[in-house]
């Protein structure tokens, strides 16, 4: 191939950055960029966050004085101190569904494919999506909070509070990665609403989140005492009620932890992929 | 060809999905300033190797280096020195252009105090100033493709790489995206154009290589490629549809003969001179075929480029919504 060249002035191109640090720093800065689109974007898009609350005020009204009668919860118990931090961990992991659905959109517009050809780190495009998502969370937990202390629930103080929102805000980040995992691999935002009525619904109703789980049939306990749900649930109630319990926290942070183990590199290794 | 003058250099790229070689052994080198244009009709594979150049897409065997960057083996470099406007605008909609350039910047790396004046300097020369600061998802085809291009100018890259950059624009979009990718040569930058237009090649590229189903089926100068056919070409006109019907029936078993229906024209490669023209048209007389004009002409690259891949490209007319 004969392509005439002219004489090069060009001084020559400086190589990436590849030591540790340098992709570190790259990283962060990156993440920084991304979570400034997103928050933009959110901001355009005020909408979503009444998305990211809709479920939670509509399982917090419909349970409490549609259903809370009917579940046995033993006399004397107020069903709404219940409910609330169930309701809690339902918002969150609706936060994480909406990462999904929103993920699977950015990758459906094109560009996400220019991302991929810039200099800069593939985490930082679902790291920026995943920590606006939790802002976005952050903001409908408290407007629920709100909502729940206004029908009549009471924390037990309100460092605990701030700890039950902390807590919840976290489990829904790592739920987050799961979602863009799931985005990345299906790329139709149809198909990811679609598919996570396969996950999410049957993870939260068999849950602790509504219903303790002795109410439940004896072959469903065990699954319903130990899936994530279930586990953030406990875990947020206990520090609601100021009586957290050391294995419900630790199961709660390792699922918190495992989550973010698995889905932070097996999303990234998924968007990295050409559909 | 020395290595050092190229700043993209592709050896032998080859890619399959499945059954199809997509690409099959793509070979050429760009130098600064110069503009390839790698032609060939849809489905050719002209993507799928800007792709593999600009690190999207493995590459199955060959090489490619960008700035003497190897893109197999140092991905992150090449990032760093190429700029990408593909097939598709990769904007985000929700953005407006300034917030769009802006956040390319950043990932660029740009530094903070050069990031504002690029910025507006970009929005100046590309006239972007009346819709910069609304959002990409109201903007017409055009605008946004433009915003596209010139996403990909932010951190001056040493090589661009433009897929089908006019495909969808109205002819002052076109003329528009030719002026930017000339001085952009002008200026230094290796640009790697694909397209489906001859047209386009013809005005823009230094060099063109032709490509069909993954293969090189040419190469050369716009008029190396024109001279490669060679031969004259007889073009005939006919008054009405029944004589084209017919003439075209006569000259169908003439090697490389094509026609027009609508302009009720027959272009016949000449091969063996005036006694050949003679024949054909003789033929045609006898026929009872009524001839409104015919000339002898150069071949044109759109004669070319049937000739090499056995199908014609697309008129410029055909892409008006
Ligand atoms: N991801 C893919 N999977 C399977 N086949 C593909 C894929 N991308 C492209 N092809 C095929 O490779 C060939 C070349 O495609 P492409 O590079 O897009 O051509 P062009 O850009 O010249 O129109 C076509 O036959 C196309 O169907
Ligand atoms: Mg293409």
């Amino acid at each position: 191939m004969t392509a005439t060249a002219q004489p090069t002035t060009a001084e020559p191109a400086i190589a990436a950055d590849v030591s540790a640090l340098g992709r570190l720093r790259r990283s962060t800065e990156d993440t920084a960029t991304m979570l400034w689109r997103d928050m933009i974007r959110t901001a355009r898009q005020p909408e979503m966050l009444v998305f990211a609350v809709v479920m939670g005020v509509f399982f917090l009204v419909l349970f409490n004085y549609v259903f809370g009668g009917a579940i046995g919860m033993g006399a004397g118990v107020d069903y709404l101190q219940f409910l609330v931090p169930g309701v809690f961990v339902i918002t969150a992991l609706q936060g994480a569904q909406q990462t999904s659905m929103g993920f699977a959109a950015d990758l459906a517009e094109g560009v996400t494919d220019r991302f991929r050809s810039l200099p800069m780190s593939q985490v930082a495009v679902i790291a920026g999506r995943t920590i606006a998502d939790a802002v976005r969370n952050l903001i409908g937990l408290i407007l629920v909070a709100l909502l729940a202390l206004v029908m009549g629930y009471r924390f037990d103080s309100a460092a605990g509070a701030v700890a039950a929102i902390a807590l919840t805000t976290a489990i829904g980040f790592s739920f987050s990665w799961l979602g863009a995992a799931i985005a990345a691999k299906v790329r139709q935002p149809d198909m990811v609403g679609m598919l996570s009525m396969f996950w999410l619904f049957p993870l939260m109703l068999a849950s602790t989140a509504f219903t303790p789980a002795d109410s439940m049939p004896g072959w469903l306990q065990p699954f319903a005492t130990y899936q994530p749900i279930s586990v953030a649930a406990d875990a947020v109630r206990g520090l609601c009620e100021g009586t957290p319990a050391t294995t419900d926290l630790t199961l709660a942070a390792a699922w918190t932890i495992g989550l973010l183990v698995v889905f932070v590199p097996v999303s990234v290794r998924l968007y990295q992929q050409s559909p | 060809m020395s290595r050092m003058n190229s700043v993209i250099e592709a050896a032998g790229l080859t890619k399959r999905f499945g059954d199809v070689v997509a690409a099959d052994g793509v070979t050429f080198s760009i130098g600064r300033g110069q503009v390839l244009g790698l032609l060939g009709p849809n489905g050719a594979g002209k993507t799928t190797a800007v792709k593999m150049l600009t690190t999207l897409l493995s590459i199955d065997s060959g090489s490619a280096r960008i700035a003497g960057f190897d893109v197999a083996r140092d991905p992150e470099s090449v990032r760093q020195v190429i700029g990408l406007a593909g097939q598709a605008a990769a904007v985000d909609e929700k953005l407006t252009a300034r917030e769009n350039l802006e956040l390319f910047a950043r990932l660029y790396k740009l530094p903070r105090n050069r990031r504002r004046s690029r910025i507006n300097e970009l929005i100046d020369r590309f006239d972007m100033g009346s819709f910069a600061d609304r959002p990409a998802a109201t903007y017409s085809g055009g605008q946004r493709r433009r915003l596209d291009i010139v996403a990909a100018l932010v951190a001056e890259p040493l090589a661009l790489f433009l897929d089908e950059p006019t495909t969808g624009l109205d002819p002052r979009g076109r003329a528009e995206v030719w002026d930017s990718v000339r001085a952009l040569a002008a200026a230094g930058t290796a640009i790697l154009l694909t397209t489906q237009y001859l047209d386009e090649a013809d005005r823009l590229a230094d060099h063109i290589v032709v490509i069909d189903q993954g293969r090189t089926v040419a190469t050369g100068t716009p008029v190396e490629l024109k001279a490669e056919v060679g031969r004259d070409i007889l073009e005939i006109h006919v008054p009405t549809d029944g004589d084209f019907a017919r003439a075209r029936e006569l000259t169908a078993a003439v090697p490389g003969a094509s026609v027009n229906a609508d302009r009720r024209q027959v272009d016949v490669p000449i091969t063996e001179g005036a006694e050949q023209s003679l024949r054909l048209l003789r033929t045609l007389e006898e026929s009872g075929v009524r001839i409104d004009d015919f000339q002898l002409r150069q071949p044109t690259l759109d004669d070319t480029f049937l000739a090499l891949t056995g199908s014609p490209t697309k008129p410029l007319e055909e892409v008006q919504p």
